[in-house]
């Protein structure tokens, strides 16, 4: 416990006396993770985006000629039961007709007379079918086409994996971007404990020649890189609280228009995954960075 | 009363560094528990590599060096801090840490050794800055301090975990005579308390008049070993 206290001590001190080069790492480390932070949003955001559209790709499931009510309720209930099924919305045949003449007749009352009384969609009722994930459509199909008493089931299939390849792509970009930035914070919090180191060996080869393991030597440093990363992550999870905040209000006030397209993740949503996985990166940037620097010099002198 | 135990052995040792210079050449020697030796001779003879040698900080590329009956060639990485702990040293440059005051400089040994209580780091450590004459100097900074003065926090340091041998590489190097003096008496009293004792030096006066044995390297090789003997380089 005293080799913790003692190397907690010695850490936060080496933070104080190179202030300079703590500064540099921490400015470092939070330039990283500003840009992690703000790619996150934006790809968080696109992909609710895409979500949203996804579950609005809804498929039509129609019913065999002449079946009963009860049957079709039935149906409803074994769609809703499916996995991944988000809603089940039953379309009456009369419905069909009144969306269908409005779409093509535009409520012209006269053309619609036409057809006289009868429903020319009578054996079109139908439940349209949304999702959670687009990409369970495909084995939802078949399922439903199974089911007795269906007739046929329509999907957009195209759309179902244009969407599924598209945030397959997403995941692929936004996982590369952000290895590659934790890789060149590492390298970047690895030089600047490196210079600290360099200030000072002297300190270090006393310390091994009265007998510090590498363990012991390593400690303050390895503290003092943890303590920077958490405090390199404060830093932009602050701005990019305060940043998304105001941006979100100004979409939302200028662009009220697109609102039904673009749903936004809000800041609660947003942070609760960022504040985590922010401080994690940060740490342990600063852990390996540190330890990779040290073990290097240590490697280095005997 | 001295025993009679060899505390170090070289058996034929040589060093040769990767630059093809051979530091040391096919030597043998024996300390035995208890002794105080000076090592003298001319800039460039091997006696830095011989300290090196003991603490571990060079490898012996032939013969077989021996501490307290331990192969030290065949210490492991991971072994060696815990060698070494058993070896006080003390340098020219006194080597302190000038942010950190006397007592924290002395009290960095203790820590290192894993000793955990702060009470009981501070009767050690006050124990013996006691002991070199430096009672109520813990608060100062190296820097507030005279040169004898440091090199008395550092014989604080190297001896405060209580090592059975003691390394001094020019501890008066950098000393007036009357500190030269004052120093060599501090090691004689680690010396009477049981600690052996290896002094480097190029300081005549102190080896003629303190008449113990003297071991003089010339190019990497003993050229004599005189119990007490004079500077003879």
């Amino acid at each position: 416990m005293s080799v913790i206290g003692y190397g907690f001590r010695q850490g936060m001190k080496n933070i104080w006396k190179n202030r300079l080069f703590s500064l540099a790492a921490i400015g470092t480390i939070s330039a990283c993770l500003f840009l992690l932070g703000l790619f996150y949003a934006l790809i968080g955001n696109f992909r609710n985006i895409v979500k949203n559209m996804e579950s609005s790709v809804g498929m039509t499931v129609f019913f065999d000629e002449g079946i009963t009510e009860e049957r079709m309720e039935q149906i409803g209930e074994q769609i809703r039961n499916f996995d991944g099924v988000k809603k089940a919305e039953f379309i009456s045949a009369q419905k069909a007709w009144q969306d269908f003449s409005r779409e093509m007749y535009g409520g012209d009352s006269e053309l619609m007379e036409a057809f006289g009384k009868e429903n020319p969609l009578k054996d079109s009722a139908s439940y349209e079918v949304y999702v959670d994930d687009v990409s369970v459509q495909k084995k939802l199909v078949p399922l439903m086409e199974q089911l007795d008493g269906v007739r046929k089931v329509n999907s957009a299939d195209t759309v179902a994996k244009g969407l599924g390849r598209f945030n397959l792509l997403i995941a692929y970009i936004s996982v590369s971007i952000i290895v590659l930035l934790f890789l060149v914070s590492v390298f970047l919090i690895n030089t600047s404990v490196a210079t600290g180191i360099r200030v000072r060996r002297s300190e270090i080869s006393i310390m091994k020649y009265i007998g510090a393991t590498d363990a012991f030597v390593r400690l303050p440093f390895v503290i003092e890189g943890i303590v920077i990363g958490v405090i390199g992550a404060v830093i932009p999870l602050v701005l990019l609280r305060i940043l998304y905040e105001r941006i979100l209000a100004f979409i939302l006030t200028h662009f009220s228009v697109l609102s039904e397209w673009l749903t936004f993740l809000s800041a609660g949503e947003l942070f609760r995954v960022l504040i985590p996985v922010s401080f994690l990166a940060g740490a342990g940037i600063g852990f390996l960075g540190s330890s990779l620097s040290v073990r290097k010099y240590l490697r280095s002198i005997r | 009363m001295v025993e009679q135990v060899d505390l170090i052995r070289l058996n034929q040792v040589g060093v040769r560094y990767q630059t093809g210079n051979e530091a040391l050449k096919d030597v043998s020697l024996s300390i035995k528990k208890g002794e105080f030796v000076f090592l003298v001779g001319s800039s460039g003879s091997g006696k830095s590599t011989f300290i090196k040698a003991l603490l571990r900080e060079v490898r012996t590329t032939s013969g077989e060096l021996f501490v307290e009956n331990k192969r030290v060639e065949k210490l492991k990485r991971r072994e060696i801090p815990f060698y070494r702990r058993r070896i006080g040293v003390v340098f020219q440059e006194f080597r302190l840490l000038g942010d950190r005051n006397v007592f924290e400089n002395v009290a960095l040994a203790q820590r290192v050794i894993g000793i955990a209580r702060k009470e009981k780091i501070k009767k050690n450590v006050c124990e013996m800055l006691k002991m070199v004459g430096l009672a109520g100097k813990e608060k100062a900074y190296p820097k507030e301090l005279s040169g004898g003065e440091q090199q008395r926090v550092a014989i604080a340091r190297a001896m405060v975990n209580r090592p059975s041998i003691l390394l001094a590489d020019e501890p008066t190097g950098n000393l007036d005579p009357e500190n030269s003096w004052e120093i060599m008496r501090l090691l004689e009293e680690m010396n009477r308390l049981g600690t052996t004792v290896v002094v480097v030096t190029h300081n005549h006066e102190i080896v003629d008049q303190m008449k113990k044995r003297v071991v003089t390297v010339q190019k990497g090789r003993i050229v004599s070993d005189m119990m007490q003997g004079g500077y003879e380089v």
